[in-house]
């Protein structure tokens, strides 16, 4: 080994065992996926909030429920995630209330089901994917860890087998070594952050949700009461 | 449901793509910063080159000898024939052929006799060859005999020696036991002098701050079980037999309390006595 190695990135990646290969493959691979998961949550998350709030601003605008109800179950793809918690709420309501003898409590307990069923359908699309973030997060460190500790004991035992133990024979080895621990970092800072920051999103929004369909029953409700 | 536009799946992938893109220049560019520049090197500017020996011209050949004259042979005189008497002549050649005859005989007794002796002496040569080859082989032998003989004398010698050493060595290892020993001993009873000194000085210590109580008849004698630290500090203070009297028992133990830190020697083998202390103590010596 020469004294005056060039310790360019490339050339250290190449130089590398295949080990450190692999998991620097690994870990790219991780990053990638968990990167494009953080930019579509971002969007979708963002996305849904919009929604949420134009929804919400419409309904409380003292908007009629039927023209509502008419507009989204034209468009069930197109609209956000409380329409679609609305639209199968006043859906159910709807036919339970053309049912000759349904009581009011038959009544909005069926439509308070059918809205809970389309708010787990809902959250469960929106926390889609926030378990591989999770993952990326906690597991690439690790990986990364493997990476260098592999390296570096391929660099010591290199050195084993020279009689004149200089640090130029292991520094290359090690700097190769501690890429892998650099990828791994990079992988998993931002999938935790962003994990952290949706899962404090999606909290916020299912918020929102549970308290429009508690107050969504009571509309509901209090028509329920009213003769037809 | 979280239906993502195809639209937004595109950007996604390439903002990922260019966080990575991002990552890894800063990983080339931030690495290759830190790299120096390789060592300058030196160069010499001549203004002119400098002005190079000619090449010497080869040397001349060697002239070639020119081959030198024979030197003419010179005629031999001829020899001048005699032209005397004939019959002289043949007389003396008739002489001459009788004197070879006889020179030839003489010539070849004197070869068979000169045959026989050689014979002769070769005869008297092998044997004593042989005489010679018998007195080596007798000298070998000899020799062989004497250098096994000295082998076997060192052998001997060498074992002797070896037991010799032995000897020695346990005698020695025997006296440094011994040695030690006495050693040990001195430095037990030294021990035993200074931790009996210094049993002394607390048991004086102790009753110097002991207030005998009134109440007290007769002698009697209490006995403590107290744990020192190594500077003389009292941990513990255990009545291990009690003297009957309550009253002195307690007086005696603030006495004990009071005389805290005790004496301790330094030495340590000797402090090591005083780890675990029983102490006696008896209202009046």
């Amino acid at each position: 080994m020469e004294v005056t190695q060039n310790l360019s990135l490339i050339h250290l990646i190449l130089q590398a065992s295949i080990p450190v290969k692999f998991v620097l493959g690994i870990l790219l691979a991780a990053s990638s996926m968990s990167w494009w998961h953080i930019f579509l949550k971002l969007f979708a998350l963002k996305r849904a909030k919009g929604e949420t709030d134009s929804f919400e601003k419409e309904f409380w605008g003292g908007a009629d429920l039927n023209v509502i109800f008419q507009r989204v179950s034209q468009d069930r793809e197109g609209a956000g995630e409380l329409e679609r918690i609305f639209e199968a709420g006043f859906r159910e309501f709807l036919k339970l209330r053309r049912q000759a003898g349904a009581s009011v409590n038959v009544i909005m307990d069926g439509t308070r089901r059918a809205m809970r069923a389309a708010y787990q359908r809902e959250m469960d699309g929106l926390e889609s994917h926030l378990a591989f973030l999770a993952t990326v997060g906690s597991v690439s460190p690790y990986v990364g860890l493997f990476g260098t500790v592999w390296g570096i004991m391929l660099a010591f035992q290199s050195l084993a087998s020279v009689a004149q133990a200089t640090l130029a024979q292991v520094a290359p080895g090690i700097a190769e070594a501690l890429i892998a621990t650099a990828m791994g970092l990079f992988a998993a800072i931002p999938a935790v952050v962003a994990y952290n920051r949706y899962t404090h999103d999606i909290d916020r929004l299912s918020n929102r949700m549970e308290s429009f369909m508690e107050e969504f029953s009571n509309i509901l409700q209090r028509q329920a009461t009213r003769p037809a | 449901m979280n239906l993502a536009l195809p639209r937004e799946d595109v950007t996604a992938g390439l903002l990922a793509a260019a966080v990575h893109g991002f990552f890894i220049l800063l990983l080339v560019f931030g690495l290759s910063w830190q790299i120096h520049d390789p060592q300058p090197i030196m160069a010499e500017l001549w203004h002119s080159l400098p002005e190079l020996p000619r090449p010497s011209p080869p040397p001349p050949p060697p002239p070639t000898p020119l081959p030198k004259p024979l030197p003419e042979p010179v005629p031999k005189a001829q020899p001048v024939p005699d032209t005397k008497a004939a019959d002289i002549a043949l007389e003396k050649k008739k002489k001459e052929e009788l004197r070879k005859k006889k020179e030839a005989q003489t010539l070849e007794e004197k070869k068979r006799k000169e045959e026989l002796r050689r014979k002769e002496e070769a005869r008297r040569m092998e044997l004593e060859l042989e005489h010679e080859a018998a007195r080596l082989e007798a000298l070998k032998r000899e020799e062989k005999r004497l250098a096994e003989q000295k082998r076997r004398e060192a052998l001997l010698r060498e074992e002797e020696e070896l037991q010799q050493r032995m000897l020695e060595e346990s005698l020695a290892a025997e006296t440094a036991r011994i040695k030690a020993k006495a050693a040990a001993d001195q430095r037990a009873s030294e021990i035993a002098k200074i931790v009996a000194q210094y049993k002394d000085m607390i048991s004086a210590k102790v009753r110097g701050n002991t207030r005998l109580p009134d109440s007290l008849s007769g002698n009697p004698e209490v006995e403590f079980e107290v744990s020192v630290l190594p500077t003389g500090e009292i941990t513990k203070i255990r009545l291990s037999k009690s003297s009957g009297n309550a009253d002195y028992d307690q007086a005696v133990q603030r006495g004990i309390e009071k005389s805290s830190p005790l004496p301790v020697p330094s030495d340590r083998t000797a402090a090591a006595e005083f780890r675990n202390l029983i102490l006696k103590h008896k209202a009046r010596e």
